[in-house]
């Protein structure tokens, strides 16, 4: 049977239909709100794609600018919770107070200052991602305007 | 053969996915072979405090031996290293020490394996991610066949995973997406099967009727409405859902008369309003009922290894509404061709109201969602897998 004939509601096409009229409802909404540039949809689709990209299709756990900032401690979120002591001592009764004292009585402040470094860290991941997808798109950018300028001094000369 | 099913907790009246999954196969494979459960003696998982007796038991062709679980989980001290874990900030001690805490801690099955494992020809293991699995497995390993019923989560990166994910003697999967996620930490020539799950066939439907009522629940629900079936819990995208849905009623022209309705126990809590309906525990009749005549069903959640709600609702000619940010879900619906899926707010709305704009297609795509059932998910399809890997496994 050829796919002509294949009677099935095949369901990536239907998908593809509904992201669209997202999407054009999306840059309505913002044109309507100022931001003139999406009254052209080719640029609006290309300003979408890069960013969804970076969003949702990009392992956040691997990215250039982190590596390059070096030692993650010194600039990550720290949600989670640590444990330690320099005193061999006097440091494990303090440290059994804290635990077992003042965590209890004040873990509900804890867990809600802990759920909203969580999504600022994520958005962090997210933001990053998104400018070294940005980068990504200038180097291209510019190695190709690079190319052409080449090509058209060699045609000049 | 003589098989062992291990799995953290074990019974009719326990609801789980893994432990639902385990106990229909361990009850088709007794079928042809000698099958005992082993378990512990834990109901609910939250706590694992115990609250079956130990030792042996029947419940039809099964043999069942349960374990006391030596003490109750810490939810604090839990949560404080999951954080640390989760975070990649652990060390391969405190990742062993996770697998310790998340439980059920059951030193005596342990012991048990040891002494007599031998005594199995194979031991299934359901779900890595527990106590039982992740310190028997290496007991037995040359006879474990692990059911890993993995989800996309930060557990399943963890590094301590890598050499156990490398022992067992065989896998049973529940989609291709779980394949792919174990990927190449399981070794290219360990036998492996997607089985994923039976079913059995309902009676055809009298299909989606826009004037009939669900009469059982007292009121009855008004139709249309949409349906979220289980667990009504954050972790499984409840609370992403609802908003969704309150959203969609703001932003449809024609739809504003459609219910949520929301059936199974709540973990948080619900807004009031007029549009969504929550029904607490619902009978196996109420719920056929509420999926047959539901538009569509929804589902939500994030991390799944295999949904059954979803079969069911193909199972009843339903089509769904699925959240694509979950792989399993999102190739379950392109395989079957069984609904449609969405990434954003936005596109939940779109997509609903297509459903609803279209019930022809939507009917079509429940039906198209049975025929895959039909094909992948009966029992002799699904038995069949499994008895070649068990073969294959044992050699």
């Amino acid at each position: 049977m050829s796919d002509s004939e294949d009677p099935t509601t095949q369901v990536a096409p239907l998908i593809q239909q509904i992201e669209g009229a997202v999407g054009a409802r999306l840059r309505r909404r913002l044109v309507e709100h100022g931001v003139s540039a999406y009254a052209d949809e080719q640029l609006f689709e290309r300003v979408r794609s890069l960013l969804q990209h970076a969003a949702d299709g990009r392992n956040l756990d691997v990215l250039l600018l982190p590596e390059l900032l070096g030692d993650d401690v010194e600039w990550t979120l720290e949600p989670s919770l640590t444990w330690s002591t320099h005193r061999p001592v006097v440091g494990r009764a303090i440290l059994f107070a804290k635990r077992r004292l003042l965590l209890p009585l004040t873990r509900w402040l804890f867990e809600y200052s802990q759920s909203n470094f969580k999504r600022q860290a994520r958005l962090n991941r997210i933001l990053l991602a998104c400018i070294e997808e940005l980068a990504i798109e200038n180097a291209r950018l510019r190695r190709d305007l690079e190319t052409l300028t080449h090509r058209s001094k060699d045609v000049r000369m | 053969m003589k098989l062992a099913c291990v799995i953290h907790r074990f019974g009719a009246d326990i609801a789980g996915g893994s432990e639902g999954h385990c106990r229909l196969v361990a009850e088709h494979l007794s079928a042809r072979h000698d099958v005992t459960i082993l378990t512990t003696c834990a109901r609910d998982h939250v706590t694992w405090r115990n609250e079956y007796p130990s030792g042996e038991s029947r419940a039809g062709a099964l043999r069942i031996v349960r374990f006391p679980v030596r003490r109750q989980r810490n939810l604090h001290e839990f949560r404080d290293l999951s954080d640390r874990v989760f975070a990649e900030r652990a060390s391969a001690a405190e990742q062993e020490q996770w697998f310790k805490e998340n439980g059920p801690d059951t030193p005596a099955l342990l012991e048990f394996l040891e002494r007599r494992g031998s005594e199995f020809d194979l031991l299934l293991f359901w779900s890595y991610r527990y106590y039982h699995a992740y310190f028997g497995v290496p007991i037995v390993a040359p006879r474990a066949v692990l059911v890993p019923t993995a989800e996309d989560d930060p557990l399943v990166h963890l590094e301590a995973l890598r050499p156990f994910f490398a022992l067992p003697a065989g896998y049973v999967f529940l989609t291709p997406e779980e394949v792919d996620l174990l990927g190449d930490r399981v070794p290219v020539r360990t036998p492996r099967a997607v089985i994923g799950c039976g079913i059995e066939p309902s009676p055809p439907p009298p299909g989606p009727n826009p004037h009939a009522s669900v009469s059982s629940p007292q009121p009855p629900i008004p139709n249309p409405y949409v349906l979220y079936l289980g667990r009504i819990d954050p972790n499984k995208g409840c609370e992403r859902l609802v908003r969704h849905f309150l959203r969609f009623l703001e932003m449809t022209e024609r739809h504003r008369d459609v219910s949520l309705v929301l059936a199974g126990p709540a973990n948080m809590p619900i807004p009031e309003h007029p549009a969504i309906r929550r029904l607490g525990y619902v009978d196996d009749r109420t719920r056929d009922a509420l999926v047959a005549n539901a538009r569509a069903l929804m589902m939500p959640s994030p991390f799944e290894s295999l949904s059954m709600v979803l079969l069911e609702a193909w199972n009843l000619g339903v089509p769904a509404l699925v959240n694509a940010k979950c792989a399993v879900l999102r190739g379950q619906v392109l395989r079957a061709n069984g609904g449609l899926y969405y990434r954003t707010a936005l596109e939940f709305a779109e997509a609903l109201d297509y459903l609803l704009d279209h019930p022809a297609i939507a009917r079509q795509l429940g039906d198209q969602g049975r025929a895959y059932v039909d094909r992948e998910y009966r029992w002799p399809t699904v038995m069949a897998k499994l008895e070649a890997l068990l073969a294959l496994a044992k050699h």
